[in-house]
C-alpha cells in the first residue's frame, strides 16, 4: 500500500513484463533495434540516478523484478502483459509461459495475461484454448504491429481477428489489452492506428478493451473512440513518466483523459522494465494538474480519482477484491521478505459502496 | 560580408525557406525544432544537413521532411540544386539516396507497404484541426460566439488575400517589410468588424487550403475533424476535439524533445571520451 496524503492507496501496476533481450536470444536485427529503442525511452524519462545500464536492461531476471516491483510497497499487484515478438527473439521477448513462472510462484501478486495472433489461424485458436486451460488467463495483450514473416502487422477489426475475439468471449477471457503506442522502429507505424479498436469494441460489447499507452501519438483518435464506446479504457503506460520530467504535459494529457473517459476508465501501468514503478508511482501520485487545466477541463486529480486510476479500476476489470487482498498481504511471502507488514496493517477503509 | 549580397543565395534565405518546412507529426518548423545542423552554399548549390530527435523516428516522417526541405530550398530562384543529408538515422542511406536522386518513397523503400501520401494527408488533417483550435481561440477571445464562428467564410476576413496566399506566401523577409499583424473580421452581414491577431487565422487557412477544405472565398471556414460544417449546438464538442489534437501533438513533441535531449547527452559524452 502506498501512503499518500494520509491515505492508503492500493496500487495495481497494469502493465509489466519479464523480458529477455540478451544477444543470444536475438535472431533478427529488429530484435536489437527494438530493445535499443526501449532503452532510449528508458533513459529519456528515468531520473539520471535511477537509470539502468544496457546490460542490466537486456536481462534483469525474476529476482530483480520482484525487488523492483514490491520491495518499497509502491506496487501491491501487477498484471503481466506478454509481448511475443517471436520473429525477433529466439525464445520470444516476453511470453505467457515465461511470465507464468513468477505468476505461479506469487499467484496473489500477479495477474497473468495471455496473447493471440490471428495470423496463426487454427493453431492460434488451439493455443488460445491451451492458455485458457493451463493458466486460466483473464485477459490478453495484443501487439497488432508485430512482424510475422512478410506481414508487418494486422488489424483488430479484420475477420480473422474477430474469430479470435469471439473465442475470447466464449472462454470468458474478457479483457483485451492492445498496444497502441509511440512509433517503435522497426515496427510499422500504421499498425498502431487506433481506429481498428472502434469496430472491435462495438462488435464485442461484453469484452473490455484497454488501449495501452492511451494511443499516444494518437491520443485524439483514441479519446474520440473511447468517448463513444463505454467498454474502451486507457492504459497510462508511457504517458505516466511525463509526470516526472514534463509535468505540464502530464497535466494536459491526464486532464484530457479524465474529461473524455472519466475517472473510471483510466488505468495506471508502469510498463516495467521500461520504467520502474518504485519511482514512477510516486511521481504520478505527487503530480498536480495545473490551475489552468483544472479550470479549463473541470477535472480533479484528487485522492479519490487517484485511488481509482492507481488500482480500483483495474480491480474492477479483473474481479480483484482489494480488501481481501489487503488482508492476505499482511503476511504473505512478499510482505515477509521485504518486511512490509505495516503497509497492510492499517484500518480497513470503509467500503460503503460495496 | 559577401554572404548578404542580394543577388546571390544567402544562408539566411535558405534558412527562411527551411523555416516553412514542418515536422509533419508536430506541425512545428524544423528550424524552430533545431533539427538543422548545417547549411552550406557553393555557387547555386545549397547543402543542408539535419538530425532528428531519434534514429528511430518514423522513416516516413523523415522522408517527408527531407523532400520538403529539398523542394523548399530549390524554390529559391538563386538555388539550382539542394543537397539534403539526414544524419544518424536508421534509414539515412535509403533516405539520402532517395531524396537526392529524386526517387519515390516506394522506390527508396521497396519493402514498404506503399507510398506515404495517405500518411501525409492524415497528418495534415490533424495539423489543420489543431490550427483550427488556435484560430477559434483567438476569435473567441475577441468576443465572437459559436453562432458567428460556424458561419464564417474567407470573404469575411479583411486583410487575407486568399488567391495570393495559395500560390505565393510571403517569405519572412517580405512579411517583415509588409507586416500584417492584425486582420478585421466582418460579421452579421458586414454590419460590424472585430480586429484580431492575423497569425493563427493565417496558419489555419494555410492548412485548410492544403487539405483542400477551403479554397473559395465563400466556403465555410471552420469544420469538424471530418471536414464538415459545424452545427452550432456541437460547436463546443468540435472545439474540444481541436484541443485534443493539439494536446496530442504537443505530447508527442514532449517525447521527441526528451529523446533528443537523451541523444544529445549521449553524443556529448561520446565526444568527451
Amino acid at each position: 500500500m502506498y501512503q499518500h496524503d494520509g491515505e492508503d492507496i492500493f496500487v495495481i501496476d497494469g502493465h509489466v513484463h519479464l523480458w529477455d533481450a540478451t544477444e543470444e536470444n536475438i535472431i533478427h536485427d529488429g530484435g536489437e533495434q527494438f530493445i535499443q529503442c526501449f532503452y532510449d525511452y528508458h533513459t529519456t524519462f528515468t531520473p539520471a540516478e535511477r537509470q539502468w545500464s544496457m546490460d542490466e536492461y537486456r536481462e534483469y531476471g525474476a529476482e530483480r523484478m520482484i525487488d523492483d516491483l514490491f520491495s518499497t510497497a509502491a506496487v501491491d499487484m501487477a498484471i503481466f502483459q506478454p509481448t511475443y515478438l517471436t520473429d525477433f527473439y529466439d525464445e520470444g521477448f516476453n511470453t505467457t509461459e515465461q511470465n507464468a513462472e513468477l505468476a505461479d510462484e506469487y499467484p496473489d501478486r500477479f495477474v497473468l495475461n495471455g496473447s493471440f495472433d490471428p495470423r496463426d489461424a487454427d493453431p492460434g485458436i488451439e493455443y488460445l484454448e491451451e492458455l485458457h486451460e493451463t493458466y486460466d488467463i483473464p485477459g490478453v495483450k495484443l501487439y497488432t504491429a508485430e512482424w510475422r514473416g512478410d506481414s508487418k502487422g494486422w488489424r483488430l477489426d479484420d475477420e480473422d481477428a474477430f474469430r479470435f475475439l469471439e473465442k475470447c468471449a466464449d472462454l470468458g477471457i474478457d479483457t483485451v489489452h492492445v498496444h497502441k503506442g509511440p512509433t517503435i522502429r522497426p515496427l510499422n507505424r500504421d499498425a498502431f492506428d487506433v481506429k481498428d479498436v472502434d469496430d472491435a469494441a462495438s462488435s464485442f460489447p461484453d469484452l473490455n478493451f484497454v488501449v495501452e499507452h492511451v494511443g499516444l501519438p494518437r491520443l485524439d483518435d483514441f479519446c474520440w473512440i473511447a468517448a463513444q464506446e463505454p467498454n474502451v479504457y486507457g492504459g497510462l503506460a508511457v504517458a505516466a513518466p511525463f509526470a516526472q520530467n514534463r509535468p505540464g504535459k502530464f497535466s494536459e494529457i491526464l486532464s484530457e483523459l479524465l474529461w473524455w473517459l472519466g475517472e473510471d476508465r483510466v488505468l495506471f501501468g508502469s510498463d516495467y522494465a521500461i520504467w520502474n514503478p518504485d519511482w514512477l508511482v510516486e511521481a504520478v501520485l505527487e503530480a498536480e494538474l495545473t490551475q489552468e487545466d483544472r479550470t479549463e477541463y473541470g477535472v480533479e486529480w484528487d485522492v479519490e480519482t487517484k485511488k481509482k486510476v492507481m488500482g480500483e479500476n483495474a480491480a474492477e476489470l479483473y474481479d480483484i477484491d482489494i480488501e481481501a487482498k489487503r488482508r492476505a498481504f499482511r503476511d504473505d511471502q512478499i510482505t515477509d521478505r521485504f518486511d512490509l507488514g505495516e503497509h497492510y496493517a492499517g484500518e480497513e477503509s470503509a467500503t460503503a459502496d460495496d | 560580408m559577401t554572404a548578404d549580397r542580394s543577388d546571390g543565395p544567402t544562408r539566411a534565405a535558405v534558412r527562411d525557406r527551411l523555416d516553412r518546412v514542418t515536422d509533419p507529426e508536430l506541425d512545428r518548423s524544423i528550424v524552430d525544432l533545431e533539427y538543422i545542423d548545417a547549411i552550406e552554399i557553393d555557387g547555386e548549390r545549397a547543402s543542408v544537413a539535419f538530425t532528428l530527435p531519434t534514429a528511430w523516428c518514423s522513416p516516413a516522417f523523415a522522408w517527408m521532411m527531407a523532400v520538403d526541405a529539398r523542394d523548399a530550398v530549390e524554390s529559391l530562384p538563386s538555388i539550382e540544386t539542394a543537397w539534403i543529408t539526414l544524419c544518424e538515422h536508421m534509414h539515412d542511406d535509403e533516405i539520402n539516396r532517395g531524396v537526392n536522386e529524386r526517387l519515390s518513397f516506394g522506390a527508396a523503400f521497396p519493402d514498404a507497404d506503399g507510398d506515404i501520401e495517405a500518411v501525409r494527408a492524415e497528418l495534415d488533417e490533424k495539423a489543420r484541426v489543431a490550427r483550427q483550435y488556435d484560430a477559434v481561440e483567438t476569435l473567441l477571445d475577441a468576443g465572437l460566439g459559436a453562432g458567428v464562428l460556424v458561419e464564417l467564410r474567407p470573404r469575411d476576413l479583411d486583410g487575407i488575400d486568399l488567391a495570393r496566399a495559395v500560390d505565393d506566401q510571403p517569405t519572412a523577409t517580405e512579411a517583415e517589410a509588409d507586416p500584417v499583424d492584425g486582420l478585421s473580421i466582418y460579421v452579421r452581414d458586414r454590419s460590424f468588424a472585430v480586429t484580431v491577431p492575423a497569425e493563427p487565422i493565417e496558419r489555419y487557412l494555410e492548412k485548410a487550403r492544403e487539405t483542400g477544405l477551403v479554397s473559395e472565398p465563400d466556403e465555410i471556414l471552420f469544420r469538424t475533424p471530418e471536414g464538415d460544417p459545424i452545427d452550432a449546438e456541437s460547436f463546443d464538442l468540435v472545439h474540444r476535439r481541436g484541443r485534443l489534437a493539439r494536446v496530442n501533438m504537443s505530447s508527442q513533441g514532449g517525447i521527441c524533445d526528451g529523446l533528443r535531449e537523451s541523444r544529445d547527452g549521449r553524443r556529448e559524452e561520446a565526444a568527451d571520451d
